[in-house]
């Protein structure tokens, strides 16, 4: 049924006659007629009046009259006004919209003339457990909830429906429960399980299944506002499904609901929370966030404030608070000072204003898998072993210098040049300009050696270069690269560069601006070396292999001479070869010094350069032993073979560690500020309009301040999880009641205050928020007790009386039938197809969405403006795990009816249109997910065309098609078949929707006909509604 | 029709978005299909959902097209001509006019506030001479037929509050957008296409600019059967239209034929009206694969039509061809119509980039105001032009006198008004020689709003909605109806 959100406050299934109950009957009335001027709201008051309370009412009005003389309608000025015969002195007046009826009128007067008795509103005294009405005699009842439900029924006298078929319950408790239809074998299994258990053992193994903590988390996210980004102007990706998958974990290991509470509103701060209570936190991190530029900050610290109230008030107190945002509550008695009390808990958190368009805007926090805890634990285990077997191997290796006082060995060095007058031979020349090498000859032109040298003369960046040198330069361990350079002084460049190519030219050095190619480097693919050479004259460039990051062994293909602007010759370049220390010397730590001492090599660690730099007999002793230790493990021949294997080891772990870590997820959390912001009183909500300063408290109406509570928001959620809180409990069950009978006990989920919907059966509700709190707000066995009831389980048929008597089924003479959720109908489809990939948790994914729905409406440097689709897997997650583009949400969810998740949601509406017809007509995941199905059918589904059709039947449906269904569908099988074969290609093309592959081994023709007879069935009323 | 059929789409209950005050026959069809059908007997036309007691009194207006120039077009070089600036260029704004006033941290760190006057020419036109700059000559030529008003102001001084308050009375999402309230409130003229559609517009080809939001055109806590629809160039213009690849439209026929009988068969058994009302769904969405194509195709508009909107007309997703297809919708009943051009937002380089802007509305919009006066159609089309705030007489960045820059600007800007309802030829309230502060007629956002739905016969006090035990409005609890611009 379409949920009509509108409706009368004070006609309901409540109203039953007898004494008058001023909370039900009496002060819905005046608070929708009357609060407005009469109300809590004191700038607002008119003539003095005030009927919430009955002090004020009682006594004497600013014109001298009284408002209400109890048992005296006759004399009291509220009941003279109301049937007054004047329209200028009748109340409610005339421009404000609000009328009373004759009979409310009378009701009015009977309640005065009764002794107008005042109480506070129902819904904010707390519950206590009612007695258990009489069982009717003949009804089955199968716990408490029937009892209430009978009873109430009996009045109305209406009976209740038989309970449903077993096929039919079953498909309606998994879908309930799970979110996903039943397979055929589990359905064979109830269906032959004759024990008075048997649906009870079904209930059990649902409510252990993971997909439990799925579909009860899935509804709490629209409460959540959960998305995968910001929501306001970028709408950039965020990071915050660590916490959606914590939900879902704590619905599956049933953690209680009052704890549920804390770890969310406060799990940080808990004493010493664990990693799982700070990531409950994100909870109210879900909240809209901008980073619009010429935002101010302090107007978005207050509008995130009043989210988190607005949010946490709709989710624990069913209160709609964002009224006293801007003045006292109209209706109910929340003033705008305690609703800034409320918002001061909210107020001090160490986020910034600004998001920053960060996909982790702080505070966060990094959240390990399991599994990447425990590669971790194991890889730096490992790496502890192989350094102790390093240790033990350092300690044994008893070295003394062989050579400590001989000569140190003079260096051999050498001059290869690569190329002077020409190029190498292969080489193939290259560059800007139609003649990139441009020789030229002295004595009109600088030349250092040979004939020529090469001239460039350019604007920005421009270069001459060759590759695919024949004889590859190969480099050798401590090699320096060298070329020769002459700046000419009349138009000297900005920048020079030389670019050298083993396969890649990502190895580069400049002198001057750092203006060539990988400007703002500063590593091996652009290293700065120095100011330009001196202008006019023929200059060495130098720079070590190493330091552009030419390992030994790198050969070098190709060379570029690059600059920014002016004029530049280059002249021979090459390779300055230094020959390695022989073996004997190798093994002498004084020789290895001397040799470093004159060759630098840029890989030696720093520290261990920092020891060579100071004198020998200056060094500490941690130094001596540092550089020994450095020299035996890298440089000593024999001992560095020792040693080679634990420290490659070591290096691979490491990496993997370091690869780990980049990899672990992380997620948004709350923090509290170490000095807490101030919070006022905000005139009209106005950030610039401070007034009174406020500190954080609770609205003691509703229960007494804790005693031993913090003055933070664990207060706060102690506070609301107080087991005599009226109505934290009583929100809750309704809106688990809601999601089984498709409308609450009190209709308006959202709203338990003075305006919102009285409950169809008020003593059932309180029964079961005292019993859920008595239980240790134990959600599976609140969950269980609702669907083993035999209200739940009853036949969803309904007859045309019923329909009369009870058009939206408030008293539940029959079972519960509504359309399925969004998410609901598509994993169905995926799940009967074989498609589902059922892995729990993880980053959102991105499955099929029409082309351009993004771009239209995004902002050109926001990381969402562009939608690339996942492919694989990806494609067929359950629904809930949907990457959520707040700005342009995915519209097969919306078209069904999900929340835009902008906002907190605790209710969604049903509704029915052509849209949703259009999208499980033609979506590309529907008509996948028939073709895959199709295929199930033809290969599992048995021989003949009847059995396949029955099989695609209870595939989805779970009951037994009938003889006419069978009979229409296998007709319509021959007939499609018939016209595929008639049709070349058509199967063909139909086949090819979606990314998945098609079973080749099928008859084409035949597996178009089964996917059009199941894509009719995946559009039954019947398969998109619980029934 | 399949006798069953019918009678399956008479007894529905509901329809497209609303409640279904008449049987769905074969008229509606037709209408679609012919629009002049329609246009002839639009005045006998029922209409489909709605809330009871509305229209509150007769309407002038029938439906709305409103032309959203996203980002922010600056009134100072199209419309608010202030000619002594000339004499302050690049001097600083004076405190007495900025008056302590808020302004964006884009430009509150700004050392100086120099005066950039525009760099364009502007003109009297048309009989009651109002001032119209170079931009826009096509609309000059129109100005005797609109109301354009110069003292329109908000509170929100960036994009996505702005934009949000403008279209749906709250700088914070959660509320309902302009065209979702007309279709919960007025319904629908034609249940055959969704009461309200919104159309995106690129420019030079792509899109870009400030970022639009779902939220501009949701239905927050109305029933999402009152969502804009947004009706695409690329792809299939309604999601999800065509039959996918393969599937001959006969084949659909019959598998639809087939859907209904099983759906009838199970409402005989289990009786939930809700199926009957799927049955119908079904039908609808059948007849949208054929009436959204045929609404989209303008190979009958004539040489001289097509002319008038310029060359742009004939490339689908233009803004030129949004016009165009806002006035087929309208022909066709659709309620609310939104266009949306992005771009305005000019931060810098305003001269070069405004000339760009100007050069693609100017003509589509005088064009769609002559079309729908040549077709009778403009007295009962409410049409609406302008952005979410308007732009400051302060430089942004470095200024020349050719070239400058302008930032937010929320405390006076223009929008126009034409057609049922809106006086012709008008000039509505004044600002200070800076266009920094209303001097006179100041124009709330709430209060265009609320003359809007006063256009379409609505009193904006009384248009609500029950939601969490308060009666929520698209005006809050501001807005006046600005009579002076009504006839």
């Amino acid at each position: 049924m379409l949920v009509g959100i509108c409706s009368s406050a004070h006609i309901g299934f409540a109203a039953e006659e007898k004494p008058i109950d001023f909370s039900r009957q009496i002060l819905p009335l005046l608070s929708e007629t009357c609060f407005k001027c009469h109300g809590p709201d004191k700038t607002n008051r008119e003539a003095g009046l005030r009927l919430d309370k009955q002090q004020p009412a009682l006594t004497g009005l600013e014109s001298g009259k009284t408002a209400v003389v109890p048992g005296k309608s006759a004399m009291s000025e509220l009941y003279r006004r109301i049937s007054s015969a004047d329209p200028d002195l009748r109340m409610p007046p005339v421009d404000s919209g609000k009328k009373l009826t004759s009979q409310e009128i009378a009701l009015l007067k009977r309640w005065i003339d009764e002794g107008a008795q005042w109480s506070g509103h129902w819904a904010f005294e707390s519950a206590r457990k009612p007695g258990l009405p009489q069982p009717v005699p003949d009804w089955k009842t199968n716990n408490s909830v029937d009892l209430f439900i009978h009873s109430r029924l009996q009045k109305a006298e209406l009976k209740p429906a038989a309970e449903a078929q077993k096929a039919t319950l079953i498909r309606r408790v998994t879908l309930d429960l799970t979110g996903l239809p039943p397979t055929i074998k589990e359905v064979d299994d109830f269906l032959r399980d004759n024990s008075p258990v048997a649906y009870e053992r079904v209930v059990d193994r649902l409510l252990n299944s993971q997909r439990y903590g799925e579909q009860m988390g899935r509804r709490w996210l629209d409460a959540a506002r959960y998305a995968d980004t910001h929501g306001l102007h970028l709408d950039n990706e965020r990071s915050i499904w660590p916490y959606r998958d914590w939900v879902i974990d704590a619905f599956n290991r049933n953690l209680p609901f009052d704890q549920f509470t804390i770890e969310q509103l406060a799990g940080d701060l808990l004493p010493n929370p664990t990693l799982s209570q700070r990531v409950a936190t994100g909870f109210n991190r879900c909240n809209v966030t901008t980073s619009e530029g010429g935002s101010i900050d302090e107007e978005y610290y207050v509008r995130y404030a009043v989210d988190r109230v607005e949010t946490t008030s709709t989710v624990w107190l069913g209160l709609t608070s964002g009224c006293a945002v801007c003045h006292d509550h109209k209706y109910d008695p929340i003033t705008q000072k305690e609703f800034y009390q409320l918002f001061s808990y909210f107020f001090s958190l160490t986020e910034k204003a600004m998001d920053g368009n960060a996909i982790l805007p702080p505070p966060s926090v990094k959240v390990p898998t399991k599994l990447q805890l425990a590669t971790q634990k194991r890889l730096q285990e490992q790496l502890a072993a192989a350094q102790k077997e390093i240790e033990t191997g350092l300690t044994q290796w008893k070295y003394t210098d062989p050579l400590a006082t001989a000569k140190p060995v003079p260096l051999t060095q050498n001059d290869k040049v690569w190329f002077d007058d020409a190029l190498p031979p292969g080489a193939k020349p290259a560059g800007n300009g139609p003649n990139p090498w441009k020789f030229v000859t002295a004595p009109d032109h600088p030349v250092f050696s040979g004939k020529n040298s090469t001239v460039r003369t350019g604007t920005g960046i421009t270069q001459h270069f060759f590759t695919g040198a024949k004889d590859p330069l190969v480099i050798s361990e401590n090699d320096r690269l060298f070329a020769y350079v002459y700046l000419d002084p009349k138009n000297p460049p900005e920048t020079i560069q030389l670019q050298f190519n083993d396969g890649t030219w990502e190895h580069r050095a400049h002198w001057g601006a750092d203006k060539a190619f990988g400007a703002g480097r500063n590593n091996a693919s652009n290293k700065p070396i120095g100011p330009l050479p001196e202008t006019g004259k023929w200059v060495r460039l130098e720079v070590p292999a190493a330091t552009v990051g030419l390992k030994a062994g790198s050969k070098l293909n190709g060379w570029a001479f690059t600059q920014f602007n002016g004029t530049v010759h280059w002249d021979k370049a090459g390779l300055v070869t230094i020959a390695s220390l022989a073996p004997e010397q190798q093994a002498s730590l004084a020789q290895w010094e001397h040799f470093r001492a004159k060759v630098k090599h840029p890989a030696l660690p720093g520290e261990i350069q920092k020891v060579l730099n100071v004198a020998k007999e200056k060094r500490s002793k941690d130094q001596s032993q540092k550089l020994l230790r450095y020299y035996l493990q890298n440089v000593h021949p024999d001992a560095r073979k020792r040693f080679a294997e634990p420290l490659k080891n070591q290096q691979a772990w490491k990496k993997e560690l370091a690869d780990i870590a980049k990899a672990i997820p992380s997620t948004l959390i709350m923090e509290e500020r170490k000095q807490p912001r101030q919070a006022h009183i905000l005139e009209r909500g106005q950030y610039t309009e401070k007034r009174e300063k406020v500190s954080s408290g609770v609205p003691d109406w509703l229960g007494p301040t804790l005693s031993d509570a913090p003055p933070n928001r664990l207060g706060l959620a102690q506070w609301l999880v107080s087991p005599t809180h009226p109505l934290t409990a009583r929100v809750t069950v309704n809106r688990y009641w809601q999601h089984y009978f498709g409308t609450g006990l009190v209709k308006t989920t959202e709203d338990f205050g003075i305006q919102g919907e009285q409950p169809s059966h008020p003593e059932l509700l309180d029964w079961l928020a005292v019993d859920f709190v008595e239980s240790g707000w134990d959600v599976k066995r609140l969950q269980k007790m609702l669907v083993m009831s035999a209200t739940y389980r009853q036949s969803s048929r309904v007859t045309t009386e019923k329909l009369a008597a009870d058009s939206e089924n408030r008293l539940l003479s029959w079972g519960p039938r509504f359309r399925l959720d969004a998410e609901v109908i598509r994993d169905q489809a995926l799940a009967i197809s074989g498609l589902l990939v059922e892995e729990i948790g993880g980053k959102s994914v991105r499955p099929y969405q029409p082309a351009g729905l993004w771009k239209p409406v995004g902002f050109g440097g926001s990381n969402t403006s562009v939608f690339k689709q996942d492919k694989g897997a990806k494609l067929y997650r359950r629904s809930m795990y949907t990457f959520w583009k707040r700005t342009s949400p995915p519209p097969t969810m919306t078209i069904f009816d999900a929340p835009d998740r902008e906002t907190c949601q605790v209710r969604r509406a049903r509704t029915n249109t052509p849209l949703q017809a259009l999208v499980l007509m033609n979506d590309v995941q529907f008509v996948e997910a028939a073709r895959k199905f199709a295929e199930r059918v033809m290969t599992d589904g048995g021989g003949d065309v009847q059995q396949r059709v029955t099989y695609a039947f209870r595939s989805i449906l779970t009951r037994q098609p009938k003889p006419n269904e069978l009979r229409l569908l296998s007709q319509l099988f021959n007939d499609y078949r018939a016209e595929f074969k008639a049709t070349p290609e058509a199967a063909a093309k139909l086949l090819a929707a979606g990314e998945s592959t098609r079973n080749e081994s099928l008859d084409v023709n035949e597996l178009g006909a089964w996917t059009m007879v199941v894509h009719l069935l995946l559009n039954l009323s019947e398969t998109v509604t619980k029934g | 029709m399949h006798p069953l059929r019918e009678s399956a789409l008479i007894e529905t209950r509901r329809h497209f978005f609303g409640r279904a005050a008449a049987g769905i026959g074969t008229a509606a069809l037709s209408s679609l299909l012919n629009p002049n059908l329609f246009a002839a007997t639009s005045d006998k036309q029922s209409t489909f959902g709605g809330i009871a007691g509305l229209p509150h009194f007769a309407p002038k207006a029938k439906r709305v097209i409103y032309l959203f120039m996203s980002g922010a077009p600056s009134q100072l070089d199209m419309w608010d001509y202030k000619p002594k600036m000339q004499d302050w260029y690049d001097k600083d704004l004076p405190d007495s006019i900025r008056n302590g006033q808020r302004i964006t941290t884009m430009t509150s760190g700004q050392k100086r506030f120099p005066i950039a006057p525009s760099t364009f020419k502007f003109q009297q036109h048309g009989k009651h001479g109002a001032w119209v700059s170079e931009l826009l000559p096509h609309t000059a030529r129109v100005v005797d037929d609109l109301a354009v008003i110069k003292t329109i102001n908000t509170e929100a001084i960036n994009h996505d509050p702005a934009i949000t308050y403008i279209q749906t009375g709250s700088q914070l999402p959660g509320r309902p957008s302009n065209g979702a309230w007309l279709s919960y409130g007025l319904g629908s003229m034609n249940q055959n296409l969704p009461a309200f559609v919104v159309l995106h517009s690129t420019v030079n080809g792509g899109f870009g600019g400030q970022a639009l939001y779902a939220r501009l055109w949701g239905s927050g806590f109305l029933s999402t059967r009152h969502q804009g629809v947004s009706l695409r160039s690329n792809g299939d213009p309604v999601l999800y239209l065509s039959n996918p690849n393969g599937m001959s439209a006969k084949m659909r026929r019959r598998m639809l034929d087939e859907l209904a009988t099983l759906n009838r068969d199970r409402y005989t058994e289990v009786g939930d009206p809700e199926i009957q009302s799927r049955i119908a769904q079904y039908e609808m969405a059948y007849r949208m694969q054929t009436s959204v194509p045929e609404l989209t195709d303008i190979s009958n508009e004539s040489k001289h039509t097509l002319d008038m909107y310029g060359p742009e007309v004939k490339k689908p997703g233009t803004f030129a061809a949004n016009c165009l297809l806002a006035r087929r919708l309208a022909e066709r009943g659709v309620r609310f119509t939104q266009v949306f051009i992005r771009q305005w937002d000019q931060h810098g380089n305003l001269p070069r980039d405004i000339r760009r802007q100007c050069g693609i509305v100017d003509q589509p919009c005088a064009a769609l105001l002559n079309d729908l006066k040549q077709r009778g159609m403009l007295d009962d089309t409410l049409l609406i032009w302008g952005g979410e705030f308007g732009r400051t007489i302060y430089c942004q960045g470095g200024l020349t006198k050719a070239n400058y820059g302008r930032d937010h600007h929320p405390r006076c800007y223009t929008k126009w008004m034409a057609g049922g309802g809106v006086k012709p030829g008008v000039v509505y309230g004044e600002t200070d020689d800076f266009s920094y502060n209303v001097i006179e007629n100041p124009v709330h956002i709430h209060d265009l709003n609320a003359t809007i739905l006063h256009c379409l016969g609505i009193n904006h006090e009384q248009l609500t909605f029950r939601h969490q035990g308060r009666d929520f409005r698209l005006t809050d609890v501001h807005g006046k109806v600005v009579k002076e611009i009504l006839t």
